[in-house]
């Protein structure tokens, strides 16, 4: 019979944050804070409070001190994660609350500080609000803490580990994210979380891999072999030895590897092989390790995302914060170009507190340009602040989800008001600023010529391009292999794309994830893009393939594949093409 | 003592930011600030108090403000709410 402990599972969940890393588990359950009620005398009480004001004390020392070491690690906005906990930790007027509690029932400190906590966050777990949901980790990470410093309670152990320890467990708070990875943890498999929780953004800008599922903590045995796949979102649990070989292999093209020898390219923007230059340029969600490496190598960005800036508060940052962040990215890239493209939230990240907002399906509803133009003062604090920082005119604006003109000029309109407005103040700011939109959507490629001639440049962001043109929502599993890049219909619309920025002499850029594609590449090359923008991890691979390239050859198999019938048949074309050009 | 409701105008209500800010603008007063949201009554100085209100847009809220310096307070209180917190309506 064959110990279920030591069977091969594989486990399915979302990606969090990508890479793949190998090594053993250490399953941490999840567990109610559990602090033991004690009777205190009434020439002791002083002593508990007292006790209390030290546990607090300590632990907002203790997150002062996280928050700038994450300031230097990671970066300035990240860090003010932190502060959402300092606050917690210094509301003296809970404390009183409890401090005037022990003395009227006369309990230990942790058991009273511990209830009133849980009196507050009990109502707001209700909260189908993820801000509110998020607030309650906070607060009880504080609690954790301050509990951990007044001693006796049940807490998470504060081990070393061994190396290449994947933690399991329910999800994590962000320090712990930070202070596991110091203690040898390499990866995280967790039961719960969303992509942009503060977890999962901390886990991503370390480049730490991390896995969802859900519960997984009950179906991960402790203290076995696994392998996580950060980036698809899987973990094998006791791989067979032919997992491990592969998973190796794989390793060396994903993940921190590939960003480390990044630092080892020669030439920068790499030339194909006829000696045409093609642009290649990173996605970039959140400041980390890469910028610097990539600044470093004088490679721009060609998709600077700014939700972020959103989502870790939960709320739109004022004008001086978001300038000080633009600034930041701009002096960091003052040798090459960033593309920022502005906030693209939808229904699903907004406070559910308005019919208006509950939509049935946020894919195809109010985000984007959409909710921006709607939200003109918050649309035009950002366009201000990323004015303010474009003095050293290396800054570009970028729309999302245009999908008509008078979207366009409506933005537009609302970018030449700042304009007017930062002249008026005698702000400084870069008047020649270009201004472009991505093009996901398939009425914006229907109608690329005419968006082409009101445009600086276009990014052809073809994960969303795909999902529209296809009507296949990628996560949903019955559908998901209709989810096809390279499907006629959306070749189509890239060409279409392509061709009117052509035309109009306009810089054409692909962002999607098929940018990153080396399948793709030779495709691209062939019709004559010039710009790739994609995930730091592909770089490396994407510029060792353009040198071997033809732009010349590849115009026919473009021109082959165009005309082909089937998904299928396009990738047959272009891994045979593929095959053979590796072998060189 | 002095006793005035407010409402909550911006568009995504009381949320992490302004909540922030209603806490901070309270705790600049000597006098003791109260809201009360329905029959939920919190201290308006404590950020987990104030979290507790989950005041949405629309929301009458009544501020209760005793001290030396209650006047100036609940003008600023006043103010902060009217000018939703800076946001959009």
């Amino acid at each position: 019979m064959v110990n279920m402990y030591k069977k091969r599972k594989v486990v399915k969940g979302v990606p969090i944050s990508l890479g793949i890393v190998m090594g053993r588990t250490r399953v941490i359950l999840p567990g109610d804070i559990k602090v033991a009620e004690v009777a205190i005398a009434a020439s002791s009480l002083d002593n508990e409070i007292q006790r209390l004001d030290k546990a607090v004390a300590i632990t907002i020392e203790e997150l002062r001190q996280t928050r700038d070491s994450a300031g230097k690690k990671i970066g300035g906005p990240v860090a003010k994660i932190f502060d959402a906990q300092l606050l917690i930790a210094g509301d003296y007027e809970f404390l009183k609350q409890v401090k005037e509690q022990i003395i009227a029932e006369k309990r230990n400190a942790g058991f009273i500080y511990n209830s009133l906590v849980k009196k507050t966050t009990s109502p707001l777990k209700k909260s189908d609000d993820a801000y509110m949901r998020q607030m309650v980790q906070d607060i009880e990470a504080v609690a954790n803490k301050v509990l951990s410093h007044l001693g006796g309670y049940h807490q998470r152990p504060e081990v070393k580990f061994p190396a290449d320890t994947i933690l399991v467990g329910r999800s994590f708070t962000p320090g712990e994210v930070l202070s596991y990875r110091r203690r040898k943890v390499t990866g995280f498999l967790i039961g719960e979380g969303g992509r942009n929780s503060h977890m999962a953004l901390i886990a991503r800008s370390l480049l730490i891999p991390m896995v969802a599922s859900e519960r997984v903590w009950t179906r991960v045995p402790n203290n076995c072999r696994i392998i996580i796949d950060g980036t698809n979102g899987i973990a094998i649990i006791n791989p067979a030895d032919k997992d491990w070989v592969e998973y190796q292999r794989r390793r060396r093209h994903q993940g921190p590897a590939t960003i480390s020898r990044i630092k080892k390219l020669t030439q920068i923007p790499p030339l194909t092989a006829d000696g045409m230059e093609i642009n290649v340029a990173a996605n970039l969600e959140l400041p980390g390790p890469v910028d610097d490496i990539l600044s470093w190598k004088n490679i721009p960005v060609g998709l600077y995302r700014t939700e972020f800036l959103y989502l870790e508060k939960d709320d739109f940052p004022d004008e001086k914060s978001q300038y000080e962040y633009y600034r930041g990215i701009a002096e960091r890239f003052s040798k090459s170009e960033v593309v920022l493209r502005t906030f693209d939230l939808g229904s699903d990240k907004f406070r559910k507190n308005d019919d208006i907002i509950k939509e049935d399906n946020p894919a195809l509803g109010w985000r984007g340009i959409r909710s921006m133009l709607e939200m003109t003062e918050v649309f035009k604090t950002q366009i201000r602040a990323i004015l303010r920082a474009s003095v050293h005119k290396n800054l570009k604006i970028m729309l999302p989800m245009i999908s008509d003109i008078t979207e366009l000029e409506k933005a537009k309109k609302l970018i030449h008001q700042a304009m007017l407005d930062l002249r008026r103040e005698n702000v400084p700011f870069d008047n020649q600023i270009r201004i472009g939109i991505m093009v996901e959507v398939p009425s914006a490629a229907l109608t690329a010529e005419l968006l082409a001639q009101k445009v600086d440049f276009m990014s052809i962001g073809t994960n969303d391009l795909t999902q529209y043109t296809m009507s296949t929502d990628r996560n949903n599993i019955r559908v998901a292999n209709l989810y096809n890049s390279y499907h006629p219909s959306v070749l189509q619309l890239i060409k279409m794309t392509v061709e009117a920025c052509m035309k109009y002499n306009k810089p054409v850029s692909v962002c999607g994830e098929m940018a990153g594609d080396k399948l793709a590449l030779p495709l691209f090359i062939g019709m004559g893009v010039k710009n790739l923008s994609m995930n730091p991890a592909k770089i490396t691979d994407i510029c060792r393939l353009i040198k071997k390239i033809d732009s010349n050859l590849v115009y026919h198999l473009a021109v082959s594949v165009l005309s082909s019938h089937t998904a299928v048949s396009v990738t047959r074309k272009l891994q045979s093409f593929m095959t053979a050009l590796e072998k060189k | 003592m002095m006793k005035k409701t407010a409402t909550i105008v911006n568009k995504l209500g009381l949320h992490a930011r302004p909540a922030a800010l209603l806490v901070s603008t309270a705790s600049g007063y000597e006098s003791e600030v109260f809201f009360t949201k329905e029959d939920l009554r919190v201290n308006g100085k404590s950020i987990m108090g104030v979290m507790m209100l989950a005041a949405e847009k629309g929301t009458q809220l009544v501020l209760e403000v005793e001290g030396p310096d209650e006047e100036q307070a609940m003008e600023a209180l006043l103010n902060v709410i009217a000018s939703s917190f800076g946001e959009d309506v």
